[in-house]
């Protein structure tokens, strides 16, 4: 079996964030990096399949600058056989559908049964990527998976809908799959295989959008109003309520 | 200009967020039609065209045909805009458009602002304005930030269609939310117990405002150290990290490994008669009051809306 | 006449005495020694590991805690009766051998007595009340362990065999002297020189001399019979500890204290690390099941097991050694339990007290680090969690890295990147660079150290969690990985001297980072301030208040110091009331470990059980020099319900509410 998996790299959502030159996206001083945490869950779930089937071969692959190597190796240390590096330094202005052919050019040739990869990324958070990666190689996607089982060539997935229900899907190979949060516990990589890690293969090949054209762009950047910056209320108890409720219905979705 | 709404069928039934849809059509004030896979026995309450196509006959997940679908009423109507909710149906099918389109897809609209989508970026830290370049443009709208059409009116036209792709994936079937036990790092919406509660009798009241909020509650540290609540609801660092779209802190101070579990929260709220309490650094909204007397106020008002 | 006594009295001293007297022995001495290798076979399954090194060192501990019997006296009760047992017991010895010496050596050999005049009655006089002394002791400790019977104590049949034996051996070997005396003494000046055989002499006397001859001659071969079982039981039962806790003393770990070994990550032919099998422990490990006497002072001390966790430092022990003579091949995690290897604070409490110089916390720390290592466990989700933003923000509360140094923004301090001319580095630590009740902490030791003149700086967003907690959770990897990277830093900034306000960054900088040739000065605040003060160059107002001192682990039993915080205490007019458990008998506080990243789902909350000691005390303040300690207990004093009245604080914020403004 050949799976192939589609991680990311971004920022840790603690970091104190900047706003670049560009003022199209953040500044990448001061950050700290991490592995997309949706795309964790879609390693080990292809980590998983394989100590399942036993015959199966994992490549990782990620679009960005070099340091994104350092993501990489965590894959590999949680499992994956080889990793696919597409060096390209201006991934951060990609739009999803340019990321979606690059990943596209690459696997296009290379009959992958599945393609696990998050549902969306932590910071850009379009969810497009999968879904568009599986519409150019004309093949079929499942979002939001929290739940996987392989059996005899047959997929089922549970996918997440709102409201904690769950829609109970089964797909044949090849299928593009998005990993939604608590699919399963992604593992913490064992040192030995941290060790191994350094030893696998990992190729640097260039970026090649294909003929995708730039369908948008980035008008502004900008910080938020302070959301309402610890708003305190005080008052009337009944008042407060009120002021409460009202509150919760324009800013959170919670009380639709 | 013209605008396609994409609404809703799941479990036999019609989604009434469509109501959100055209909210936000109305405040663009195009002319506006609606897809829908769903049933001739439960059309939205929408004053224009809905393209109907059958959902017994293509089922309520079915990517591929729904896509086709949608594919042929677009090559009909030329919207400029398709817009879908964010949702598990919405991200699902919107990119399949965009790319068959060669459109612009712009997800998890929050506002239009002259005219220009705004999405979040980094966990809503940040703001991106995205113009399009594209003729047509993909939507998908962020749930409850344009409001809902508190009571939408009219009965659609109804234009029939078909199509005769078949899908690539099954849906069988649909599996209900888990009832018992908890998690909270999958609760949408989380009431907390801290020591403010006073004694273990005020649980109830949190858990009320829970019950009414349609949320699960939790609780800090001491409260469980106290054994008023079980250890599985421990919100913080030493029990669970949670990250809900509404976390509402009842007489929780905010001790460093309480906030570090919770800080990820959408939206926060604190109730607190300290208002210097730590919990303030990141609360969205510092209710100053009396959990106590406020907490049955507040739920009776949430229950009688 | 001469004072002195027939050796071999109504025995004879020919061949038919001496020959089948020195055979029985042999076969006594061949068990012994055959007992002593096949245990040897075993502890050889260990790992290597050189304790021959500091060989003076190494002498001085087995002689203070042998012959001086330092460990074993420190507990009042069961050590006293111990020790003095093993004194009486072994003038006994000396005695024996000092007969045996006259009799079959320098007088057999070269007609030479010395046994006589002064000197034997003097002999005499003092084997006496030893035994008696011996008896007693011996009593005493019967009446504990069959009478009594502490809570806790576990009884096997071995004890059974060793009060027996020893008792039969002292009442046989008094009653032989009585059945000689009554022969040979009574009425003579030389009896009252052996008061109890005296007594028993006149008990013994009706039975006449055929009699007396009679029971003498069969209570002697009884009583060497006794003497040599004794001898030959050694290593087949309990007693054994007479060698192997004493070849510990000098086997010890001589420290740092509290300084775990380094696993060398370098070597990429290294498969396994940590423990899991009996023979991934060095041999030390093992032999240290063997030093153990089952005393449960260990037991009595640990925080984990005094609050219903399912962790005995005793047991560990023992389960490692009834799997190394038992069944070397399990798996000792499965066999010990992951709920008590990951129930440690590694508070030391079991080592320090441990009269056989066994090294608990190290075995627990290498279980750990296979769980971590090689199988990527953790007691729960969330010290995953914890693991895994230190990783990525170098703290585990996963607050982003560069607002580490947010707190200092007005204080007027700078890092290190920005002017790295300073008297002393303060290396913050995670919690009072981001907690928030831990930042006031350290704002009180800035404005401590600017009113005494001392320029501070830090590392700012440099600075990284030390790996403290990482490294004692089983994760050597991560510790050595933020290890190194701090130890660039400093060393980067050619710093001179490191102070610190969390005990856990103290212990790791000051000793475990020896491993990685760091070797810069590290003093805790609560030293740093005691010398600032003592020096005269911080002023602190007297302001009487009532509190008590916790001694965290790390500062206390880690680092013996215990008086530099009560002088602190005192200057600032702190009437101290110590806790029941103070100092070096200081109950932890939960968090050490790593503990302080994880749920504590078992048992009682050690926090709350320690802030009922403080209560206990009736002061208002509970005093901690530790961010972890702190945090444990500004939670404790709630789910205590006694937010009102105890109220924790760290020294360094007592005494910046006392500062002298100039």
């Amino acid at each position: 079996m050949n799976i192939l998996i589609c991680i990311k790299q971004v920022p840790d959502m603690e970091s104190k964030f900047k706003i670049n030159a560009e003022k199209n996206w953040y500044d990448r001083t001061d950050l700290a990096w991490r592995m997309n945490e949706y795309d964790e869950y879609a390693v080990e779930q292809a980590v998983r399949l394989k100590e399942q089937v036993g015959d199966a071969d994992l490549t990782v692959l990620c679009i960005g600058g070099d340091q994104v190597k350092e993501t990489m190796k965590k894959a590999l240390a949680m499992g994956c056989d080889r990793g696919v590096h597409i060096a390209d330094n201006d991934a951060y202005k990609r739009e999803p559908i340019e990321i979606a052919s690059m990943i596209a050019g690459f696997a296009k040739d290379k009959n992958f049964d599945i393609i696990f990869t998050g549902m969306q990324s932590q910071d850009r958070g379009s969810a497009q990527v999968g879904v568009m990666l599986a519409e150019l190689l004309a093949i079929a996607a499942v979002t939001t998976i929290v739940s996987f089982a392989f059996d005899n060539g047959t997929i089922s997935v549970k996918r997440e809908l709102e409201g904690g229900t769950k829609a109970l899907v089964s797909a044949t190979m090849p299928v593009v799959l998005t990993c939604q949060l608590g699919l399963n516990t992604p593992r913490y990589p064992t040192l030995p295989n941290i060790m191994k890690a350094k030893k696998k293969e990992l190729l640097t090949i260039a970026p090649d959008v294909g003929s995708s054209a730039i369908s948008q762009e980035t008008a502004a950047f900008y910080f938020p109003e302070k959301k309402s910056g610890g708003l305190v209320l005080e008052g009337e108890l009944p008042d407060l309520a009120e002021k409460l409720i009202h509150l919760l219905k324009e800013k959170t979705g919670v009380l639709a | 200009m013209k605008t396609l709404l994409v609404a809703e069928f799941r479990e036999g039934k019609l989604r009434e967020k469509y109501s959100q849809l055209i909210a936000f059509a109305k405040g663009l004030q195009t002319e506006t039609s609606m897809f829908l896979v769903g049933s001739p026995t439960d059309l939205p309450q929408f004053s224009g065209t809905l393209f109907l196509a059958d959902v017994a006959k293509y089922g309520e997940y079915n990517p591929t045909v729904h896509k086709q679908l949608l594919l042929d009423v677009i090559a009909k109507e030329q919207p400029e805009m398709i817009v879908f909710h964010h949702s598990s149906y919405g991200w699902d099918l919107a990119p399949r458009i965009a790319v068959a389109l060669k459109a612009a897809q712009i997800s998890e609209v929050i506002a239009i602002e002259d005219g220009v989508p705004v999405i979040p970026v980094c966990n809503a830290k940040l703001r991106r304005k995205i113009t399009s370049k594209t003729a047509q443009t993909v939507l998908t709208l962020q749930a409850g930030a344009f409001g809902m059409e508190e009571d939408p009116t009219g009965t659609p036209t109804v234009i029939q269609i078909d199509t005769g792709v078949t899908g690539k994936v099954q849906c069988s079937g649909y599996e209900a939310a888990k009832l018992e036990g908890v998690d909270l790092t999958k609760s949408e919406i989380i009431v907390s117990a801290g020591r403010g509660v006073g004694k273990p009798e005020n649980i109830a009241i949190v858990q009320a405002l829970a019950k009414a909020l349609g949320g699960d509650y939790g609780a800090s540290r001491p409260v469980v150290d106290a054994g008023w609540v079980d250890h599985d609801r421990q919100v913080g660092t030493t029990g669970r990290t949670v990250t809900p779209k509404l976390y509402v802190a009842c007489g929780i101070s905010g001790a460093i490994q309480h906030l570090a579990g919770m800080k990820k929260s959408d939206f926060i709220v604190a109730i607190n008669t300290d208002k210097d309490a730590p919990i303030g650094e990141v609360a969205d909204v510092f209710v100053v009051a009396d959990l106590k007397q406020f907490l049955p106020i507040l739920t009776e008002k949430l229950l009688a809306r | 006449m001469e004072f002195t006594r027939e050796i071999y009295w109504n025995i004879g001293h020919g061949f038919t005495t001496l020959a089948p007297m020195y055979g029985l022995l042999l076969v006594a001495l061949a068990f012994f020694v055959y007992g002593c290798l096949k245990r040897i076979k075993v502890y050889r399954i260990g790992q290597p590991l050189d304790r021959t090194d500091h060989r003076g060192e190494r002498i001085k501990n087995l002689l203070n805690n042998v012959f001086l019997q330092t460990k074993v006296f420190r507990v009042p009760g069961s050590g006293t009766a111990h020790s003095m047992f093993f004194w009486s017991f072994f003038i006994l010895f000396i005695g024996t051998t000092l007969i045996v010496a006259q009799a079959d050596f320098t007088d057999l050999l070269f007609n030479v007595k010395f046994l006589k005049g002064t000197f034997y009655k003097l002999f005499s006089v003092i084997l006496d009340l030893a035994g008696l002394f011996a008896i007693l002791m011996l009593g005493g400790l019967l009446v504990r362990r069959y009478l009594i019977r502490p809570e806790g104590l576990i009884t096997k049949s071995d004890d059974a065999l060793m009060h027996g034996l020893l008792m039969a051996i002292l009442i046989t070997g008094f009653l032989i002297e009585g059945a000689r005396m009554a022969v040979t003494e009574l009425g003579t000046p030389l009896a009252t020189w052996s008061p109890v055989g005296l007594v028993m002499a006149q008990i013994l006397n009706g039975l006449g001399e055929a009699g007396l001859r009679t029971l003498h001659t069969g209570l002697w071969w009884f009583h060497l019979l006794l003497a040599l079982v004794f001898i030959a039981v050694i290593p087949y039962t309990k007693f054994r500890h007479i060698i192997t806790t004493s070849a510990n003393s000098f086997l010890a770990d001589l420290g740092p204290t509290g300084k775990l070994t380094s696993v060398n990550l370098e070597d990429e032919t290294t498969e396994r690390f940590g423990a899991s099998a009996l023979t991934d422990l060095r041999w030390k490990d093992i032999f240290d099941a063997d030093a153990c006497t089952l005393c449960k002072r260990c037991q009595d001390r640990c925080p984990a097991f005094a609050t219903g966790k399912p962790l005995s430092p005793m047991q560990v022990v023992n389960q490692i050694g009834e799997t190394a003579f038992n069944n070397p091949d399990a798996n000792l995690i499965d066999i010990i339990g992951r709920d008590a290897i990951w129930a440690c604070t590694t508070c030391r409490a079991c080592q320090d007290i441990c009269p056989a110089s066994i090294e608990h916390v190290s075995k627990i720390v290498e279980m750990r680090r296979n769980l971590v290592l090689m199988e990527g466990e953790f007691p729960g989700e969330e010290v995953m969690t914890a693991m895994e933003q230190t990783e990525v923000n170098g703290n585990p509360l996963g607050m982003g890295y560069a607002s580490r140094g947010d707190w200092a923004e007005t204080l007027g301090i700078k890092s290190l990147a920005e002017d790295s001319e300073v008297d002393v580095l303060y290396f913050v630590g995670c919690y009072a660079s981001f907690d928030k009740r831990n930042i006031t902490v350290a704002k009180s030791f800035i404005a401590l150290c600017q009113a005494a003149g001392v320029k501070v700086g830090i590392l700012g967003k440099e600075e990284k969690c030390c790996g403290e907690p990482m490294r004692k959770m089983g994760n050597e990897y991560l510790y050595q990985t933020l290890a190194i990277e701090i130890i660039e830093t400093i060393k980067g900034y050619g710093v001179k001297k490191i102070v610190t306000t969390c005990p856990h960054c103290f212990n790791t900088l000051a000793k475990d980072y020896q491993d990685f040739d760091f070797a810069i000065e590290v003093v805790p605040h609560a030293v740093f301030l005691d010398q600032l003060i003592s020096s005269g160059k911080l002023r602190i107002k007297t302001d009487t208040f009532s509190c008590t001192y916790h001694d965290s682990c790390y500062l206390g039993r880690h680092n013996n110091i215990y008086d530099a915080p009560r002088n602190l205490i005192r200057a600032a007019g702190g009437q101290l009331s110590e806790m029941a458990k103070n100092r070096d008998q200081a109950f932890c506080c939960s968090a050490g470990g790593g503990r302080i990243m994880a749920e504590e789902n078992i048992g009682e909350r050690i926090n709350i059980k320690r802030v009922q000691m403080a209560v206990a005390t009736g002061a208002e303040q509970l005093l901690a020099n530790c961010p972890f300690c702190l945090t444990m207990f500004e939670d404790g004093v709630k789910g205590a319900d006694v937010e009102e009245q105890l109220r924790p604080k760290d020294i360094a914020e007592i005494l910046a509410e006392r500062l002298e403004k100039l």
